[in-house]
């Protein structure tokens, strides 16, 4: 090609009318799902403002990048440097022949890094999702009008991590809302699975139809959906079908679930007897499980503020807020005790 | 809407009619012919005349001194030591290429248009660079034009040099 430059020589310009673009610098393993096949879809996810009273500019500081299970916290980084971006652009300088140019056709001040974020969504959902509470036979529940999906848009983690937590919160749709049960409304549905299960001579832990339970249930006055995230979600074994018939109960899982709920129900009293606790939780247990309740079984769930009583163990981080008055008001009394634990580390 | 999807790059996308005119080394080509170009400082030219009439400035020339892939070869790497950024008459910058640690997504916004068949490209009145937390507006999205592995970097300060390009 005939050119007036020496070859090898490549003009430079700057566009007038800049372009805007953003740059995004790409962890590898994102840059994989990107150059796979089948690339597959990636979000920005930042909290709703509203819901954050205190923190006006958080939307920005949480916007997060999203792929199927995993989340990437976005961080902006100003470069003193001018960074462009260029294009390949036939350009005729002075009226001479067009020749092939590279311009410049925007400029970033800014770029955007991702980290890793390993965050808990946990503390968004419990926010987001309304208690589901039953006091004396009576549903205490204030709809939110949010189906599941809806919720997923506004956490800031992938769908991935979120389905998880949602599993683990026994979280549930609801005639147009999403709740999340009480620990003692668990451990009331729990009850009632359990005795129906003594009662027909089902085994939990092997294969049974998951009707046979939800029926049950229902005739309570349970919501159905709610039994099924709490058989077919939470308790379950890994390799179940959530979608199928069938339902059996993972039977670690189900008795450290049984202890932690009967704990959490109980999370605001102060004089919860060990042994007592021990007690009723062998006796919400079948049969063949009593052996199974033994407290390492919900080790690190758990505090033993004296010799003889027990309680759930306080939650680090920010919890919801009656978790928080709960273990101010114990702690302040001992904060001598918490001090001579931090200087022992 | 919190939620904004961000779109991977469209492989059988309208690549850039003029990207295979790319006067770049191979190496530096991407499919829209998209690049990136780092420099110390800001360029500073002349307001255009009239800007519908002339789109861009000129603002002077890029040499690979070093990439001669005819003698070389075209597996060649030293050349990317160095890049000279001629500006003007007597200025020079010395630069060089670099692989970039982490590749760039060249990202930006797109509007869904109609039935969504038809995208459409970056609007002006929506030019504020500000894609992450702005909360309202038409249905958002973003997608990634390009990944960028390799940028050309000019670190240092411009150089005096005389108009044959001997270093003054």
């Amino acid at each position: 090609m005939a050119t007036q430059q020496d070859e090898g020589d490549v003009p430079f310009s700057v566009a007038h009318d800049m372009q805007q673009f953003r740059l995004l610098e790409l962890p590898p393993e994102i840059v994989e799902l990107i150059e796979s096949a089948n690339p597959p879809a990636l979000s920005i996810k930042s909290r709703v403002p509203s819901t954050t009273p205190n923190a006006s500019n958080a939307s920005a500081a949480h916007a997060v990048l999203c792929t199927a299970n995993k989340t990437f916290q976005l961080r902006q980084v100003q470069t003193s440097n001018s960074l462009f971006v260029t294009q390949p652009v036939l350009e005729s300088h002075n009226n001479e022949i067009p020749t092939p140019t590279t311009r410049a056709i925007a400029s970033c001040a800014v770029t955007l890094e991702l980290h890793p974020s390993d965050e808990n969504p946990r503390i968004y959902l419990e926010e987001a999702l309304p208690l589901y509470d039953i006091v004396d036979g009576e549903v205490e529940a204030a709809g939110n009008g949010k189906n599941k999906a809806s919720i997923f848009a506004d956490v800031p983690v992938s769908d991935g991590q979120a389905e998880r937590c949602w599993s683990e919160l026994v979280a549930f749709e609801f005639s147009g809302s999403s709740y999340r049960p009480s620990a003692n409304t668990l451990s009331q549905i729990w009850k009632s699975i359990n005795a129906a299960a003594v009662a027909e001579g089902i085994k939990l832990d092997s294969q049974f139809l998951a009707d046979d339970m939800t029926k049950v249930a229902d005739e309570e006055g349970y919501p159905v959906a709610l039994v099924q995230a709490l058989l077919k979600r939470r308790l379950s074994t890994d390799n179940q079908d959530i979608n199928g018939p069938w339902a059996c109960l993972d039977r670690p899982r189900t008795v450290q679930f049984v202890g932690q709920m009967l704990l959490e129900a109980r999370r605001e009293s102060d004089d919860y007897l060990t042994a007592g606790f021990l007690d009723t939780w062998k006796d919400g247990l079948p049969e063949a499980w009593r052996g199974d309740a033994v407290l390492k079984v919900i080790d690190g769930k758990y505090e033993l503020p004296s010799s003889t009583t027990i309680r759930a163990k306080a939650r680090s981080g920010t919890s919801s807020k009656e978790d928080n008055t709960a273990s101010k008001g114990s702690s302040s009394r001992k904060w001598h005790a918490k001090f001579g634990r931090a200087r022992k580390k | 809407m919190p939620t904004i999807p961000l779109h991977p790059p469209n492989s059988h996308s309208t690549t850039n009619p003029t990207a295979n005119l790319n006067p770049l080394p191979p190496l530096l080509h991407t499919p829209t012919g998209l690049a990136l170009l780092e420099l110390q400082g800001t360029i500073h030219f002349p307001t255009p005349a009239d800007p519908s009439t002339s789109p861009f400035t000129r603002i002077g020339t890029l040499v690979f001194p070093l990439y001669n892939p005819e003698i070389n070869g075209a597996e060649d790497t030293k050349w990317m030591k160095r890049v000279y950024l001629y500006v003007g008459e007597n200025q020079r910058l010395a630069g060089e290429v670099k692989k970039l640690g982490k590749g760039f997504a060249v990202v930006r916004r797109r509007e869904r248009v109609g039935d969504g068949e038809e995208m459409e490209g970056v609007e002006r009145e929506d030019a504020d660079g500000d894609m992450v937390d702005r909360g309202q507006g038409t249905q958002e999205e973003l997608e990634i034009v390009e990944l960028v592995k390799y940028k050309i970097v000019f670190s240092t300060r411009p150089e005096p040099v005389s108009k044959d390009g001997a270093v003054v």
